[in-house]
């Protein structure tokens, strides 16, 4: 078979074999960046054969990437990198099953995505994105797979292994400050190096090989070649629920659209728009696909919505439409959004639309 | 003596990757952290601490013994 002859030098190892190949195929692993980490572990996952690789990454490719990020060519600048490292795999390996998701991480996200892996990669370059992937692997019980770089030393970490140690375990003390390549400078093999640790943690946990850098954190000096690691245990007061992930990501992050960017919706039977104010106040917008619940009786008409509708919240001017949209948040409605303005900027937009005959299908 | 070794932006403050401290009378982790403060103001500087490649409590009422290596770790957040 072509596949076992793909694989044959890391199956002809009495630790991996066959049963080790099958496992590698049947494992799904999601990498959140595809920045200079993310280009040394994503070929290496995908040449050994796993299965399914996700790939976050929000981000295009800028020509002062180019000197670390080494699967990117000098002609993709300005494109996504999650497609061109999903082109790059599949070209690499068409065994791999791979998905680009072109969208940055965050609370709303991350739970949903997670659930679909069993391993979650931290290739990312900021403190903050860490603590949300390590909050959103509690959540979902998945296993963080951490690295990052300073200058010429870098940190490798597996956190929530089995119940183990996390990240805030060994950083407790949320400071954002600590710096980035770009503020502070790297050279791309540095990168590479903790990079290719981290898909051998990977690798290894998916073999079950080896022992884990579970409550480990291994330091690398890629100057004088020297590693360390150090030893930390789990705290049980570092822990987090599915509500107070919800709580602590999700809550005043209200989504805003301008009404002119949802114009094209007004049509369509999937989308819902939401009016929150008293049935007393003008400009009266009546839109096709409309309904109007006084914010003070939404919470309880919740009954009235449908969550698998896209709903678009306005009040007179955008105010009262963002605590609509917590409210419903807080019910678990995902496809909400505040039309930022409300219905002052909606009707000065329709009028508009209804000189320039675009629209005629809404009444004052 | 003690061994004490910096990581990352810890080390660009101390402008040393490690020192040696001698120390006379008993001398706590928590005084020592306090003590390294004030000479190298940290500041906004996060770190967590080890004893012997072991992660401590940074206020654990710990006293140093002669030869314990310590070890300042600040998360690092390039990639």
């Amino acid at each position: 078979m072509s596949s076992s002859t793909r694989y044959n030098r890391q199956i002809i190892l009495p630790e991996i074999g066959e049963e080790g190949q099958e496992k590698l195929s049947r494992s799904k692993v999601l990498v959140i960046g595809a920045g200079g980490l993310g280009a040394a572990i994503l070929p290496y996952l995908a040449s050994a054969g796993v299965g399914e690789i996700g790939i976050v990454d929000h981000d295009v490719i800028e020509i002062s990437n180019l000197q670390r990020q080494v699967i990117y060519k000098t002609e993709a600048i300005g494109k996504s990198k999650a497609k061109e490292a999903k082109a790059m795999i599949t070209e690499l390996n068409p065994l791999v099953k791979v998905k680009a998701i072109s969208e940055k991480l965050s609370g709303r996200n991350a739970i949903s995505l997670f659930e679909k892996y069993d391993i979650i990669v931290d290739a990312t370059d900021n403190i903050a994105i860490k603590y949300l992937i390590n909050d959103a692997c509690l959540v979902t019980h998945k296993p963080m797979v951490y690295g990052s770089i300073f200058r010429f030393q870098g940190q490798v970490s597996v956190f929530n292994y089995k119940n183990g140690p996390t990240y805030r375990c060994l950083y407790p003390e949320e400071n954002l400050n600590a710096a980035n390549c770009e503020e502070a400078g790297v050279l791309g093999v540095s990168v590479g190096i903790i990079g290719m640790l981290q898909a051998n943690e990977v690798l290894k946990m998916i073999l079950g090989i080896g022992a884990i850098l579970s409550g480990k954190i291994l330091v690398y000096n890629t100057l004088n070649n020297e590693q360390q690691k150090y030893d930390f245990e789990k705290n049980d007061f570092q822990t987090i629920t599915r509500e107070a992930f919800e709580e602590k990501y999700n809550k005043c992050e209200v989504e805003e659209v301008s009404f002119e960017s949802v114009l094209n919706e007004m049509d369509n039977d999937e989308v819902l728009f939401l009016d929150v104010r008293n049935v007393d106040e003008s400009p009266k917008i009546s839109l096709k696909n409309q309904i109007q619940i006084p914010l003070m009786h939404l919470e309880s008409k919740l009954e009235k919505l449908d969550k698998k509708q896209t709903i678009y919240i306005f009040c007179q001017s955008g105010i009262r439409s963002k605590i609509a949209f917590e409210l419903l948040q807080k019910h678990r409605f995902k496809n909400i959004k505040s039309i930022a303005g409300g219905a002052l900027v909606m009707r000065n937009l329709l009028e508009e639309k209804k000189d320039s005959h675009e629209f005629t299908n809404f009444i004052f | 003596m003690i061994e004490v070794k910096y990581f990352g932006a810890v080390a660009e403050k101390t402008k040393c990757e490690f020192e040696t401290l001698s120390f006379s009378e008993q001398w706590s982790l928590e005084k020592l952290l306090q003590d390294l403060n004030e000479k190298y103001e940290f500041e906004s500087l996060t770190f967590s601490v080890a004893v012997n490649q072991k992660i401590v409590s940074k206020t654990s009422d710990y006293t140093l013994q002669t030869s314990d290596i310590v070890a300042l770790l600040p998360p690092f957040a390039g990639g």
